[in-house]
């Protein structure tokens, strides 16, 4: 069993400003939890205060319910997996793997057992005796990894792992840590910039920006109910579509919006703490425009950019109100460049935030599809 | 908490270690520097003070510019430095270039010749070095000097700038020969340009042992007009052995130019080593 | 198919291939072939195989000194090895540690003697040391150490070790600068993922630190192992061409020196200086030659 707790966690280099202002977070037995945010958010440094690698200069850090905060790296019962994998190049990849468990004294006997175990579950078997130079990229990973797993940690912690991969392995190599996470049952904490990496990854995702928890939650929660326009605008691909307006009649069930260009829009969120008269901000997903008149709401605009990906396209399009947005449309329907469109979506598929970026709650996220598609 | 108690213990021991150092590095200098400016009972009372109203004196400096070619010694080492790294340089950058970039029968033979002379020092050829000056009609000149501290740079400097020169980005150089430039101009205009970080290290690790080097001055231009900093202060010195003030104040005098340099190009200077030493 | 050489290329390598064949690889091999000359008094120079070499190691007029400064030269050698690596390995691996303050201050200061010319050193050591001045003896009578006190660099026992520890003392940055570049060169991920796994810092320099870095203590061995055996300025500006007191001091370097200019009635001879140099080159070449064939070949540079 293990469970992480960090409380109120605080880090600052000149004892004035924070990097890392009061982090409250919950890691339960056996859950993945993705940090994510942009570079400089301070998802690095919380990792390296987990390890013990960075000081924590306020709060509480528990492994376990005992607190770890003044404990070196080697007592916390954490294994780490460095973004340059960090394998010791003049080790062979058996040594790499002994290399911490020699260091606590455990017997050649139960050193081999595991480095064997290990490498049997990484598929690493054949890669014993070679040194990590004469490694792929990939085979690297892999040796980083099972240095993490021989030690037997109660928590793992992932330090953007595959960004020094190409693509196609990246796509690879995510899958078979998603596999080790279900097989191993580990606790992992991993950091990413990739909110790709994060959504196919995470049992639970932290969202991080300036030093703050802008939201954590499960990748479905992040994805249909952020709960700020950071976390809107990150979350997602393309970038969540937004629009200017002003409040026009609220209620606990929904919300009339005035538009830049005049037009009215309802939207489905509980806006009881909203008044008449607020600048607010809307946003909607391109995957939520339809290429018809179905949804209540309705806009026409001019195609301008057609991005083809095959089973969809995006489509660049300038509303009437000289607004740029994107859609998402059917890949397989030509469309012309100049060609007026008309797009509509239903009231339940926006999402509203107040002046200060805060969401109001959506009541019926989920299953928005066209019927036409 | 004990985590910590080591961490503080292993730090004060650190600085321990390297003040103390620093201070057997100083203390030296310093000495000879404080005692400069005290006449001479105070210099053998109370060595280890500092000058102060009472035993303050420049009497030493005095003696030491009236006699000494201070100057001119040390105009001579900035000629012979200056020139030497100069063409080091130059005809460093040149060869390493048509190392690196041209391949052709003999290169590597060509690159393991110069290579050789990075560890050969050029001293053991002393004999005839002097044999071909003397045929030369060059003793007792500044080019005699000039022209085998350029042998003795060219080694190393090549060997740096031909390792930096193979890690400039291939396109800069075929983009300029799609473009039609010739060979001459690229290498004047794009890669003279480009190699300013390696220059720095060559430099380090050429000027500090030329303007330091005895042995040469002592053998090609031991003539007064002709003599370096380094032989001159060694042959000066020789002369005041038993007059301290003097003594003192020339050491101090040959120390300072250096002393400036170093302060103010220090940074630059470890960075170029470090950024040398690592391959 | 055989492309006429292009002449730019000749054009770029011309000067310093000219001005290092005949300044220093032409000399070297001339010097390499007047070992086997003799030098009459009448200053004509006449084949004489192997005369030169035959007088200074079998003779005992010149062998004795000879195998002398030899047998110095090689103590001069490890007490830099012995101290002044070491001292630099252990300067830079404190320099190189995280977070100590003022490193750069220390990098500066540690490296100051070894830009000063030696001249100026062995003068300024020379005095610190004389029983003339008393410097040495205030101070170690200040730690109770007066009866410690000797003429050091007059006496024979010491003055080698003396003028050694001089010359540590002024080149111990160079080793310092070369290991601390290799020290700061290793990734930091490496080493956390060794603090990570429970390493005491004392096991990462052993075990982590000082394997990626043998490559560059080998490199410091035979950088130290060339100078040395080529060393002559601190001896000579210290103790002038004679070594003294009586050769006690004497080097390869100083005994080159007296070979070819000749000293109080022995008359120099360009042949026998010749002749000296090749001994010294060969000692070199033999130093040079182990580093590459038995140290490099073993130890592999690591690209991290």
């Amino acid at each position: 069993m293990s469970h992480v707790s960090l409380k109120n966690l605080k880090k600052s280099y000149d004892g004035k400003t924070d990097v890392l202002a009061g982090i409250n977070l919950e890691i339960e037995d056996g859950e993945f939890v993705v940090l994510v945010g942009p570079s400089g958010c301070g998802k690095s440094t919380l990792l390296r205060m987990l390890s013990g690698l960075e000081a924590i200069s306020g709060g509480d850090l528990e492994i376990d319910h005992a607190r770890v905060n003044d404990l070196p790296p080697a007592q916390r019962g954490i294994a780490m997996v460095f973004q340059s994998y960090a394998l010791y190049p003049h080790m062979n990849v058996y040594k790499n793997m002994a290399f911490g468990l020699k260091i606590h004294g455990a017997s050649k006997d139960e050193i081999d057992r595991r480095i064997k175990h290990a490498a049997s579950i990484l598929k690493i078997d054949h890669l014993l005796t070679r040194l990590p130079r004469e490694l792929s990229g990939g085979q690297r990973q892999r040796v980083a990894i099972g240095r993490a797993i021989v030690r037997e940690p109660k928590l793992f912690l992932f330090d953007e792992p595959l960004s020094n991969l190409d693509a196609a392995l990246r796509v690879q190599t995510r899958l078979e840590i998603a596999k080790l996470h279900r097989d191993l049952n580990a606790t992992i904490v991993y950091v990413t910039h990739d909110q790709v990496e994060a959504m196919t990854l995470g049992d639970k995702i932290v969202v991080m920006h300036d030093g703050h928890i802008q939201q954590a939650g499960t990748p479905l929660e992040l994805y249909q109910r952020p709960a700020n326009l950071f976390v809107a605008t990150f979350i997602g691909s393309p970038k969540m579509n937004l629009l200017e307006g002003v409040v026009a009649e609220a209620s606990a069930t929904e919300l009339s919006v005035t538009l830049a260009g005049g037009q009215l829009l309802k939207a489905e969120v509980d806006a009881s703490r909203a008044t008449v008269g607020d600048r607010v901000t809307v946003g909607i997903r391109a995957e939520h425009l339809w290429e018809n008149n179905e949804g209540s709401e309705r806009f026409t605009g001019t195609v301008n950019l057609v991005e083809h990906l095959g089973e969809a396209n995006y489509l660049y399009v300038t509303l009437s109100t000289g607004q740029d947005i994107v859609v998402r449309g059917n890949g397989e329907r030509e469309v012309e460049l100049g060609q007026t469109l008309n797009m509509s979506a239903p009231a339940a598929s926006f999402h509203v935030f107040d002046r200060d970026g805060q969401a109001f709650h959506r009541l019926k996220p989920g299953n928005l599809r066209s019927s036409k598609g | 908490m004990q985590h910590k108690a080591t961490r503080y213990a292993g730090s004060a021991f650190t600085h321990v270690i390297l003040a103390g150092y620093s201070i057997l590095a100083l203390f030296p200098i310093v000495l000879i520097a404080i005692n400069a400016f005290k006449d001479r009972a105070s210099i053998f009372d109370s060595p280890l003070s500092l000058p102060n109203s009472e035993s303050w004196s420049l009497i030493g400096f005095e003696k030491a510019m009236k006699n000494a070619h201070f100057f001119s010694f040390f105009g001579n080492s900035m000629i012979v430095t200056v020139t030497s790294l100069f063409f080091i340089l130059l005809f460093g950058a040149m060869a390493a270039w048509a190392l690196s970039e041209y391949k052709f029968r003999g290169s590597r033979w060509l690159l393991a010749f110069f290579a050789f002379g990075i560890m050969v020092p050029i001293r053991l050829g002393t004999v005839s070095i002097l044999q071909i000056m003397v045929s030369l009609n060059l003793v007792n000149t500044l080019t005699a000097l000039v022209l085998v501290y350029i042998a003795q740079g060219l080694p190393l400097a090549i060997m740096i700038l031909s390792e930096f020169m193979q890690q400039l980005p291939k396109e800069l150089k075929e983009a300029a020969r799609c473009d039609g430039v010739g060979e001459f101009k690229i290498f004047f205009q794009v890669i003279l340009p480009l190699i300013r970080p390696a220059v720095a290290t060559v430099a380090v690790f050429t000027m500090v042992p030329i303007w330091n080097d005895l042995w040469f001055p002592l053998i090609l231009a031991p003539g007064e007009e002709t003599q370096t900093i380094t032989l001159g202060v060694q042959q000066f010195i020789g002369q005041y052995a038993t007059d301290w003030n003097a003594v003192l104040a020339s050491l101090s005098l040959a120390v300072l130019p250096v002393l400036v340099l170093y302060m103010f190009f220090s940074r630059q200077l470890i960075r170029g080593i470090t950024a040398g030493a690592v391959k | 198919m055989k492309k006429p050489l292009p002449w730019h290329i000749v054009v770029f390598l011309a000067p310093a291939l000219l001005i290092y064949a005949v300044f220093s690889a032409w000399p070297l091999i001339d010097t390499l072939r007047l070992g086997f000359y003799t030098t009459s008094e009448t200053g004509s120079q006449h084949f004489a195989w192997l005369a030169n070499y035959q007088m200074l190691l079998f003779d005992s007029d010149w062998s004795e000194s000879f195998w002398n400064a030899m047998g110095n030269n090689v103590r001069f050698f490890l007490v830099h090895m012995l101290i002044q690596n070491p001292l630099g390995l252990l300067l830079a691996a404190l320099l190189s540690m995280r977070g100590v303050r003022g490193a750069k201050v220390y990098q500066t200061v540690l490296f100051l003697p070894t830009l000063l010319s030696v001249v100026i050193i062995g003068f300024i050591w020379q005095l610190i040391l004389s029983p003339l001045w008393g410097v040495s003896e205030t101070i170690l009578t200040a730690i109770g150490l007066a009866d410690w006190f000797q003429p050091w660099l007059g006496q024979e026992e010491t003055a080698l070790y003396t003028l050694s520890m001089m010359s540590v003392w002024q080149f111990v940055g160079i080793p310092m600068m070369l290991i601390y570049a290799a020290l700061i060169a290793i990734p930091d991920e490496i080493i956390e993922a060794a603090v990570v796994e429970g390493a005491s810092a004392w096991r990462i320099f052993w075990t982590i630190r000082v394997p990626l870095i043998l490559p560059t203590l080998g490199l410091v061995t035979i950088l130290t192992f060339v100078g040395n055996f080529n060393a002559f300025d601190l001896i000579y500006s210290v103790k002038g061409a004679m070594a003294g007191p009586s050769y006690s001091t004497d080097i390869l370097g100083t005994y080159f020196y007296r070979a070819f200019f000749g000293y109080q009635s022995q008359l120099g001879s360009a042949t026998l200086g010749a002749a000296v140099a090749t001994l010294m080159f060969l000692v070199i070449l033999a130093g040079v030659g182990v580093y590459f064939f038995f140290v490099q070949r073993k130890l592999q540079r690591f690209s991290f």
